[in-house]
């Protein structure tokens, strides 16, 4: 029992690996456009540089460093004095060139750190480097799968693409912790205004993943280095979001478990994420470290660019503003998260919020609009160009000239099903608020054609009131205000 | 590919060992091991013939560099930095121009053989 016991207690040590693509205009290392045309042909964004042709010159592309240097500054890592690009040479169709320009002994950035929220604690990983690189073009295995194509077709569009690849520290202590620190890294890069998350493949992620004895973890959770060169690793490789993370390495970490507590040795391997069959398999061993023969890329002169640290503003970052919002405007903290998750998001709502009522402006964004959209699939970059038309549904509700219930049930649903502004749909559906002469001449009606609720209301049946409010708002439509109905009644009834 | 700091130096001090045994200059220390590793690696297939024939030639190709270290030194330009671009969108190649040099093409696409 008590062996059985010391196997079984292992604590999971995990370190990723981040690719993130940048929204530069152009390829890293020429003027190509990295925005796809719609239904493009293969090989219709490429120039003699993201080709390979011979004698074209790579130069760098200034916004593709200056994303890296926002993102080095909101993980509070230093822009080192000086940096380099290397060739990684490797022979595969995928980069023309045979070889990858990337970053090796001198990344754009080193050392710094991103704090989670994981359930109720708080984790700050350590995240090692980030550095540039472009990536690869697009292959397919023709006539069958990878294993069994009998060719390849390459298409160069996306080769040249401007990619940031972060390193952590293995400082990960659970799958669940690198979903939650990829989805906050996420919001991160997306207020950095460098990343768009809703484009195809614009994160990948590799995992390293070991499992080592439970009594190895310091105090603090620590895990010494020593133990971690005694347990073999895996790293697991295609993962592309933060929800696929957690369940590759879910995965991995069982098979890994199960391979110990059966007394086998868990392989020192490259392994691949099968989403559709949830599953980690084997590839075959690629090459070693030394094997990419790293050297100076001599056709990129140096960056010395440390002092853009000072000089490239960065905006207000996601955990300052889920802040702010609960101290300036009093939310609590269930919507400051829902209301700052997405920059877009929290931009409207600063907006609405410093024009009309804030806690109004909070239940329509957070709960309404965002309910709504995520009802349809929807998110808030769906509508961007509409958000006036949203304000404005907000502006006649804040008004007193809508009420709440038609607000959201017909004009909110409309403006997301037909795409009206609400003033039109308002008109057309005669949603405009009762004005006051229509609702005192339905409270009359009610009335006199209820003399049986009235006489009620009189020996003291509470329940009569609200008979005859039902009465008047079926009369106006819906458009009156139930409460000022429910005054109005009880100030005539009374006289 | 993360770069630990031992893998780093290890491959430093591979690279040094190179460095040394061409040094040293003797055709005997490139071997049949070495020229199947590097042939690997491009994956290129050799013929019985040219693997034996191979360990000579690279160590003389080696010892061609060896030249270089009879350069006299002197003094370096100024080294450029910070060469950049703006990020601005220039035309590139068409399709039909970019497979223009291509051996095989299909659809619009480089065709070329199963890789795995």
């Amino acid at each position: 029992m008590s062996t059985r016991t010391a196997t079984e207690e292992r604590a999971v040590v995990i370190g990723l690996e981040v690719h993130v693509q940048l929204e530069t205009d152009t390829k890293i290392f020429c003027g190509c456009s990295t925005e796809p045309a719609p239904d493009e042909e293969p090989n219709t964004r490429t120039c003699p540089v993201c080709l390979g042709l011979p004698g074209a010159l790579p130069v760098l592309n200034e916004g593709a460093v200056e994303a890296a240097v926002k993102i080095g500054k909101a993980l509070e890592a230093d822009i080192p004095e000086r940096t380099t690009f290397h060739r990684k040479n490797y022979y595969y169709p995928d980069l023309p060139k045979n070889f990858q320009i990337t970053q090796y002994d001198a990344p754009i950035c080193a050392d710094g750190e991103l704090e989670v929220a994981v359930e109720d604690s708080r984790r700050t990983i350590g995240i090692t480097r980030a550095h540039l690189e472009e990536d690869p073009g697009s292959l397919q295995h023709a006539g069958g799968s990878i294993d069994t194509a009998d060719h390849t077709l390459v298409d160069y569009n996306r080769a040249g693409t401007p990619l940031v690849e972060i390193v952590t520290e293995p400082d990960f202590r659970s799958p669940a912790e690198t979903r939650a620190f990829l989805a906050k890294l996420e919001e991160v890069l997306e207020y950095l205004g460098v990343f768009d998350a809703t484009r195809d493949g614009s994160l990948r992620v590799d995992a390293n993943v070991s499992l080592v004895p439970g009594e190895a973890v310091a105090d603090d959770g620590s895990v010494p280095e020593d133990a971690l060169a005694e347990a073999n690793r895996t790293e697991v490789k295609n993962i592309s979001s933060h929800k696929g993370a957690e369940k590759a390495l879910a995965y991995e970490v069982t098979r890994q478990r199960n391979a110990l507590r059966r007394g086998r040795a868990v392989d020192q391997e490259t392994r691949h994420w099968d989403e559709s069959r949830g599953i980690t398999v084997s590839m075959r061993s690629k090459e070693a470290e030394k094997d990419y023969r790293y050297f100076r890329e001599a056709d990129l002169p140096p960056l010395e660019v440390s002092d853009w640290r000072e000089s490239i503003p960065i905006p207000e970052l996601p955990d300052a503003r889920r802040e702010r919002f609960r101290a300036e405007y009093g939310l609590d903290a269930e919507s400051a998260d829902k209301l700052t998750s997405r920059k877009a998001v929290a931009d409207f709502y600063e907006d609405v919020a410093d024009r009309f009522d804030p806690d109004l402006a909070a239940t329509w964004v957070a709960d309404n609009l965002l309910g709504e959209l995520n009802y349809r699939d929807m998110a808030i970059t769906d509508v961007a160009d509409r958000l006036e038309e949203f304000a404005r549904l907000i502006e006649l509700v804040d008004a007193g000239e809508l009420t709440t219930k038609n607000a959201e049930e017909v004009v909110l649903r409309g403006m997301l099903d037909d795409g009206d502004d609400p003033d039109t749909i308002v008109e057309r559906e005669g949603l405009g608020t009762a004005d006051t002469g229509e609702v005192e001449a339905a409270v009359a009606d009610a009335i006199d054609d209820n003399p049986e609720a009235v006489a009620d209301y009189h020996d003291g049946d509470e329940g009569a009131i609200n008979f005859l409010v039902g009465q008047v708002m079926q009369r106006t439509g819906g458009s009156a205000d139930p409460g000022e109905v429910n005054a109005l009644l009880r100030e005539r009834l009374d006289e | 590919m993360s770069d630990s700091p031992d893998e780093r130096s290890e491959a430093a001090a591979d690279a040094a060992d190179t460095v040394d045994a061409a040094e040293a200059a003797d055709a005997t220390d490139v071997d049949v091991e070495d020229v199947d590793h590097v042939a690997g690696l491009a994956r290129v297939d050799l013929e019985a013939a040219e693997r034996e024939a191979f360990p000579e030639q690279f160590a003389e190709i080696l010892e061609y560099f060896e030249t270089l270290d009879e350069v006299p030194e002197f003094d370096r330009e100024a080294e450029l930095v910070n060469v950049m671009r703006p990020d601005e969108v220039r035309e590139g190649l068409t399709q039909s121009e970019a497979l223009r040099n291509a051996a095989e093409t299909e659809d619009g696409y480089f065709r070329g053989p199963r890789v795995s």
